[in-house]
């Protein structure tokens, strides 16, 4: 479980998220909608550790944040990011595996149970044909892919992922969260991400959280939050161009 | 995979072997290997052949060995470091830097000011080794680009080798005898102490290298995913920083200047094995590093004999060849995305 009270976040002096604060549990999916520079990757990096929150808490299944080592941070939050590691003549398997990281020794080698969580995690993610091949040399969609198992197989409480579907064609989009759904099903894990895809959000998502120039501008159920009118206020969208194109 | 990297190490530690055996018995004189297990023994009735085996090649073949290993580690570190295939200790001025310092520290010897051992100019380069790495990281705060960042460490290089003549030249003359042979790079003339000291400062280092290879796996991935991982980034970085500093700065204030060798042998050795995990990546870089040095002295002091090629000679005629390959390959990668 997942609580954020009244966080804020951001770069140094400019504050981008201002006073955000919900609640996600196990096999629950929140997703942050919003604009292009709402604050919904700064908010995810901050929940990542990427960057120490401006004030505010952050509070894993009941224990703050900030009580927390780095490993045992690592052991609970697992995160998909936008950008892509630096690989030197990596399989995907290799990428793969070094989602074990926090729970692997001092010389980082992978035991049995390393070994099947990494496995697993591919057949999850439907990554195993890809095993062999170097990460440089697959398609942008296959690399989503490869970055979903490597967070996964660290079989974290909470996943974070920015933007998953961006690189998705329409197939693999679909796949991606019925593999979402089964996974916070069989694995209890609570999700936060960022969709642009409202449509897709909606069915999805548990929870939405409107973001709007860095506050929250709602939160509720799907249902209540994503009708028409509030999405094109939401968006800034003059309502003939919703109707023409979305509509 | 397993099987290339298991025979990729028997291979470089075969080659080490033949290397060294090659390395001690060739020369003006010539000793043949039977008589070298015969010193080594000590049953040897030859004083001559005694005295150049245990005093010159055997030291001479050591300091190759180890401190060529400490070159490529060193290297492989600053790749990593700046996720950049043509960093090295050489390129990014560092070796200047050290060098810098130890003459200065020299000539104060020289002058009375302080007595020096080993030790203490094994310090002096550490320091030099901080402050031209301290100026290039500040510079690759605002340079993203690869060639560029190698540009600005060639000049701060430069800028030391510069003071560094500026100094050698308003010192004394006796001061300075043993500088000048210094400044092209020797493995030669090393005496047991210095010997000794390198071999602690270098196998420490060697150690703690290698166990950093889990964090420094994660570094390789970039900051954010080692962040992600539950690395303690800021550790790693100064813990590499330091670790290099000291093992290229070693290698500069007892060698002099040996270029090449910490871009090229960690590429030769990456395209060996296959793979880039620090794991094997450390020891095979060490290993490859050693061997690469033991022939380049090899040639150094057979192709003229009696007289004898600058070390850094040798590995530019071997390295250099390399460093060109890795650009050409990085370019082709970059055209391909």
């Amino acid at each position: 479980m997942l609580e954020i009270k009244h966080l804020c976040a951001g770069y140094g002096r400019r504050t981008i998220a201002h006073d955000i604060s919900f609640m996600v549990r196990g096999g629950e999916i929140l997703t942050f909608i919003g604009q292009n520079g709402s604050g919904k990757s700064t908010l995810l990096k901050t929940l990542a550790g990427q960057i120490p929150p401006l004030s505010g808490e952050i509070v894993i299944d009941g224990r703050n944040e900030s009580d927390m080592s780095r490993n045992e941070i690592a052991r609970c939050v697992s995160a998909m990011l936008t950008d892509r590691p630096k690989t030197d003549m990596m399989t995907c398997r290799d990428v793969i595996e070094t989602g074990r990281y926090p729970y692997t020794g001092t010389f980082g080698l992978l035991g049995p149970t390393d070994k099947d969580a990494v496995s697993e995690a591919m057949r999850l993610t439907d990554t195993a044909e890809l095993a062999d091949c170097f990460f440089t040399e697959i398609s942008d969609g296959q690399k989503q892919r490869v970055m979903l198992a490597r967070a996964v197989c660290r079989e974290p409480k909470i996943l974070l992922l920015d933007e998953p579907t961006s690189f998705l064609d329409i197939h693999y989009k679909l796949t991606f969260l019925e593999m979402l759904d089964r996974l916070r099903h069989e694995r209890n894990i609570a999700v936060v991400m960022s969709l642009h895809e409202t449509e897709l959000a909606e069915k999805i998502s548990d929870t939405v959280l409107l973001l709007k120039n860095g506050r929250c501008t709602g939160i509720g159920k799907p249902s209540e939050l994503m009708g028409r009118g509030s999405l094109t206020e939401h968006f800034d969208i003059p309502e003939e161009l919703y109707i023409k194109y979305h509509g | 995979m397993k099987k290339r990297i298991i025979g990729s190490f028997l291979l470089l530690l075969a080659l080490t072997l033949i290397f060294i055996v090659i390395s001690i018995t060739a020369g003006s004189a010539d000793i043949s290997p039977a008589e070298v297990v015969k010193i080594l023994s000590g049953g040897s009735s030859d004083d001559t052949s005694e005295l150049i085996l245990l005093k010159i090649r055997l030291p001479r073949t050591f300091a190759a060995a180890i401190l060529g290993g400490a070159l490529a580690l060193s290297g492989y570190m600053l790749q990593t470091y700046f996720h950049n295939p043509i960093a090295g200790p050489f390129v990014l001025g560092i070796s200047s830097g050290a060098r810098l310092t130890v003459a200065i520290a020299l000539i104060l010897a020289a002058r009375g000011a302080i007595v020096l051992n080993s030790a203490l100019m094994a310090a002096a380069a550490f320091v030099g080794a901080l402050i031209a790495m301290s100026a290039v990281l500040l510079m690759s705060s605002k340079i993203r680009s690869m060639s560029l960042l190698v540009v600005c460490g060639v000049m701060i290089g430069y800028i030391c080798t510069a003071i560094t003549d500026i100094i050698v030249n308003f010192a004394d003359d006796s001061d300075i005898v043993n500088l000048r042979g210094w400044s092209v790079g020797t493995f030669s003339g090393f005496k047991s102490e210095s010997l000794a000291v390198c071999a602690v400062i270098i196998f420490a280092a060697l150690t703690a290298v290698f166990f950093m290879s889990k964090p420094i796996s994660a570094y390789q991935l970039g900051e954010s995913y080692a962040v992600d991982m539950g690395v303690n980034i800021r550790a790693v970085r100064i813990a590499m920083i330091l670790l290099s500093s000291l093992l290229s700065g070693c290698v500069a204030a007892f060698a002099g200047p040996v270029t090449f060798v910490g871009i090229a042998v960690p590429f030769l050795v990456k395209m060996l094995f296959g793979t880039a995990k620090p794991l094997v990546m450390i020891p095979a870089c060490f290993l490859g590093g050693g061997v690469f040095c033991i022939i380049s002295d090899i040639i150094a002091r057979t192709v003229i004999s009696p007289s004898e090629l600058g070390i850094s000679t040798v590995t530019s005629v071997l390295g250099a060849p390399v460093v060109l390959m890795i650009m050409l390959r990085k370019n082709k990668e970059r055209v391909r995305d």
